[in-house]
C-alpha cells in the first residue's frame, strides 16, 4: 500500500523522492503564455498611446475631438445598437417557439443555428457581399415583385453592415434565451391564466419580465461584440463607412500612426469591459462569450 | 399557457412562422453560396445561366490556395494539440487548487474571448514585429494559441467540475500512482471535455481572420488571410467554391461532434 499524504492547501507529495506539482504551478505554463503574448503587447500598446509621437494626452484629443473620428464612433454605437435591437425582436419569438416546439422540430433548428454559427464568417461575409450586390438576388426578387424600380443600394453602406452583422449576432441571442425561456416553470403561466390573465397580460407582465435577465444578458454581449467588429463591416460597409475597429486597423497598418492606433483600442478597450462589468454585476458570470 | 403548446392558439401560427422565416435567413446564404459554386456566371447570376466545374479547377490550379489550406491546417493542428495539453493542466490547477487569487486567475485566462479580436491583434502585431515573430509560424501558432485557449480551459474545466474526484482517489487508494489514475480514471471520466476543447480550438485557429491578417506576409498567409484579400479585389466565384469546402467541413465536423458525442455517452 502507498502512503499517500495530500494537504487541503492544495499541496501535494508523492511518498518518496519527487514533489508533485502544485496545483498553482499546473497553470503557470499558460499564465506565462499569457503574460508573455497577451498582457504585456496589449499594455506596451496602450502606452504608446501617451508616449508617441510626443508624450502626453494629444492622441485622446485629436481622437474625441475631430468630427471625422466623432462619425466613425457614431456609425459604430449606430450599428451595433441597431444590430442588438433587431436581434432581439427577431431572436425572442425564435427562442420562444423552440422552448414549446416538439423535440424533433427543435433539433433541426439547432442544427441550422450551428451550422450557421460553425460557418466561416467569411464565406457567410461573402454569400451578403453577393446577395446584397445592385445586381444580386435580394434587389432582383424586390424589383420582381414590383415593390421597387431602381435597385437599392444595400451594400457599402450601413444597411449592408447591419443586416450582415444580424446574421452573425442572431444564434447568439436565440441560444443564451432558450436557456432562460426553457427554464421558466409552465405553471407560472398556468397561474396567470387561472387568474384572470389574458394572453397579452400573461406575455408582458409574467413572460416577459422573466425572460429579460436574459435578453439583457444576450442582448449586452451581441453589442459588445458588434462594437469590435472587424471582418463583417470593412467587407460590407465600404471606406466611407468605417466602424471603431477599422479604425484602429488603418491606423497600425496604413498610417504607421501607433499613438492614434492605441488611443482607439483604449477606447473600444474600456467600452467593452466597462459593459461586461455591468453584466458581470447584474447577471452573473454565466453565458458570456461563446462562439 | 404562453409555455404550452396546444393553448397557444393562433399565437403558435405566429411563432412558427417567425420561426421558420428566420432558419430560412440563417440557411439561405449558405446553400446559395454552394448553389453559385457551380454557376457559371463570373458575375454571379443567380440563378446560373448553366452549371460548371470551373471554379473549383481554379481554385485547384492555383498553389497558393493550396499551400494556404495547408499553412491554415498546420497551425490549427499544432494549436489544437498545444490548447488541449495547456488547457487539461490549467484546468486541474484551477478546479482543485485552493491556492489565493484562483478566481483573478480564472478571469485573466478568459479575457482572451471577451476582448475585441481586433486590440490583441495589433498589440500582437506591434510586439512580434519587434522580437522578428511577424510572418512566421511561431508567431501564428502562438496569437491562436492566446484566442483558442479559454475555450478549451471552459470546455475541460467545465467537465472536471462535473467529475467526483473521490473516484480518482479511490483508484490511488486502491494502489494506483496519483499519475496512473489521472490517466485511467480521469481522463476517460472527462473525455467529452478534452473533445469539445479540441474541436473548438481547431476551430478558432482554423477560421480565424483578424489577427491572421496583421501576422501574414507575402510567403506565409493562412487559408482566411487568402479569401480576405481575394474578396478585396473582386467577388470572383473561385471564392464560392472555397467557402463551399469550408462549408462541407463544418457539416462534416457537425457529423463527428453528433457521433462521438452519441458514442461517449453510451
Amino acid at each position: 500500500m502507498v502512503s499517500h499524504t495530500e494537504t487541503d492547501s492544495g499541496r501535494a507529495y508523492a511518498p518518496t523522492r519527487v514533489r508533485r506539482l502544485t496545483d498553482f504551478e499546473l497553470t503557470l505554463p499558460a499564465l506565462v503564455l499569457l503574460v508573455l503574448f497577451f498582457v504585456v503587447p496589449v499594455v506596451i500598446l496602450l502606452m504608446r498611446s501617451v508616449t508617441e509621437p510626443v508624450p502626453g494626452l494629444g492622441n485622446y484629443v485629436e481622437l474625441l475631438g475631430s468630427s471625422t473620428y466623432l462619425r466613425i464612433f457614431t456609425n459604430t454605437f449606430l450599428v451595433s445598437g441597431l444590430v442588438t435591437v433587431v436581434s432581439l425582436l427577431i431572436g425572442f419569438p425564435v427562442a420562444w417557439a423552440l422552448a414549446v416546439m416538439p423535440g424533433r422540430a427543435a433539433s433541426i433548428v439547432f442544427a441550422i443555428l450551428l451550422l450557421s454559427m460553425w460557418t466561416n464568417l467569411l464565406a457567410r461575409t461573402y454569400a451578403w457581399m453577393v446577395l446584397l450586390q445592385r445586381t444580386g438576388v435580394i434587389n432582383k426578387v424586390l424589383i420582381g415583385l414590383g415593390l421597387i424600380d431602381k435597385p437599392l443600394p444595400l451594400v457599402n453602406n450601413l444597411t449592408g453592415v447591419t443586416i450582415g452583422m444580424t446574421y452573425i449576432m442572431l444564434p447568439f441571442i436565440i441560444l443564451p434565451l432558450y436557456g432562460v425561456i426553457k427554464k421558466i416553470d409552465p405553471a407560472i403561466l398556468q397561474a396567470a391564466a387561472l387568474c384572470g390573465a389574458n394572453r397579452w397580460q400573461s406575455l408582458v407582465r409574467v413572460l416577459l419580465p422573466l425572460a429579460v435577465p436574459g435578453m439583457a444578458a444576450g442582448a449586452l454581449m451581441v453589442f459588445v461584440m458588434s462594437l469590435g467588429y472587424f471582418v463583417t463591416p470593412a467587407l460590407l460597409g465600404g471606406t466611407a463607412n468605417m466602424m471603431l475597429a477599422e479604425l484602429i486597423a488603418q491606423f497600425v497598418q496604413s498610417l504607421v500612426n501607433w499613438g492614434m492606433g492605441g488611443a482607439a483600442a483604449l477606447v473600444l478597450l474600456v467600452v467593452t469591459l466597462a459593459l461586461y462589468a455591468v453584466q458581470l454585476r447584474f447577471f452573473g458570470t454565466d453565458r458570456m462569450g461563446g462562439r | 399557457m404562453l409555455l404550452n403548446l396546444n393553448r397557444l392558439g393562433w399565437w403558435k401560427l405566429v411563432l412558427f412562422g417567425i420561426t421558420v422565416l428566420t432558419t430560412a435567413f440563417l440557411l439561405l446564404p449558405i446553400l446559395f453560396i454552394a448553389a453559385l459554386s457551380f454557376g457559371s456566371s463570373q458575375w454571379l447570376i443567380f440563378p446560373p445561366p448553366s452549371w460548371t466545374l470551373r471554379w473549383y479547377q481554379e481554385l485547384f490550379a492555383d498553389p497558393r490556395w493550396l499551400a494556404s489550406a495547408w499553412t491554415s491546417f498546420q497551425i490549427a493542428i499544432i494549436v489544437t494539440v498545444l490548447s488541449v495539453l495547456l488547457g487539461l493542466a490549467t484546468s486541474f490547477g484551477l478546479t482543485r487548487g485552493r491556492f489565493a487569487f484562483r478566481e483573478g486567475l480564472k478571469a485573466l485566462f478568459l479575457t482572451p474571448m471577451i476582448l475585441p479580436v481586433v486590440v490583441l491583434a495589433v498589440a500582437l502585431y506591434a510586439f512580434f514585429l519587434k522580437i522578428g515573430l511577424n510572418g512566421t509560424l511561431t508567431g501564428f501558432v502562438i496569437s491562436h494559441l492566446v484566442l483558442a485557449l479559454p475555450f478549451s480551459i471552459l470546455s475541460i474545466g467545465n467537465a472536471l467540475e462535473g467529475f467526483d474526484k473521490s473516484i480518482e482517489d479511490a483508484a490511488v487508494l486502491c494502489g494506483a500512482s496519483p499519475l496512473e489514475a489521472k490517466v485511467r480514471v480521469t481522463l476517460p471520466a472527462i473525455s467529452h471535455g478534452i473533445f469539445s476543447a479540441a474541436i473548438f480550438s481547431f476551430l478558432t485557429s482554423w477560421d480565424e481572420v483578424v489577427v491572421a491578417i496583421f501576422m501574414s506576409s507575402p510567403t506565409l498567409q493562412t487559408l482566411p488571410v487568402k479569401v480576405w484579400a481575394t474578396l478585396r479585389q473582386d467577388l470572383t466565384p473561385v471564392v464560392a467554391a472555397a467557402s463551399t469546402l469550408l462549408i462541407l467541413l463544418t457539416v462534416l465536423l457537425m457529423v463527428l461532434v453528433a457521433v462521438v458525442r452519441k458514442g461517449l455517452k453510451s
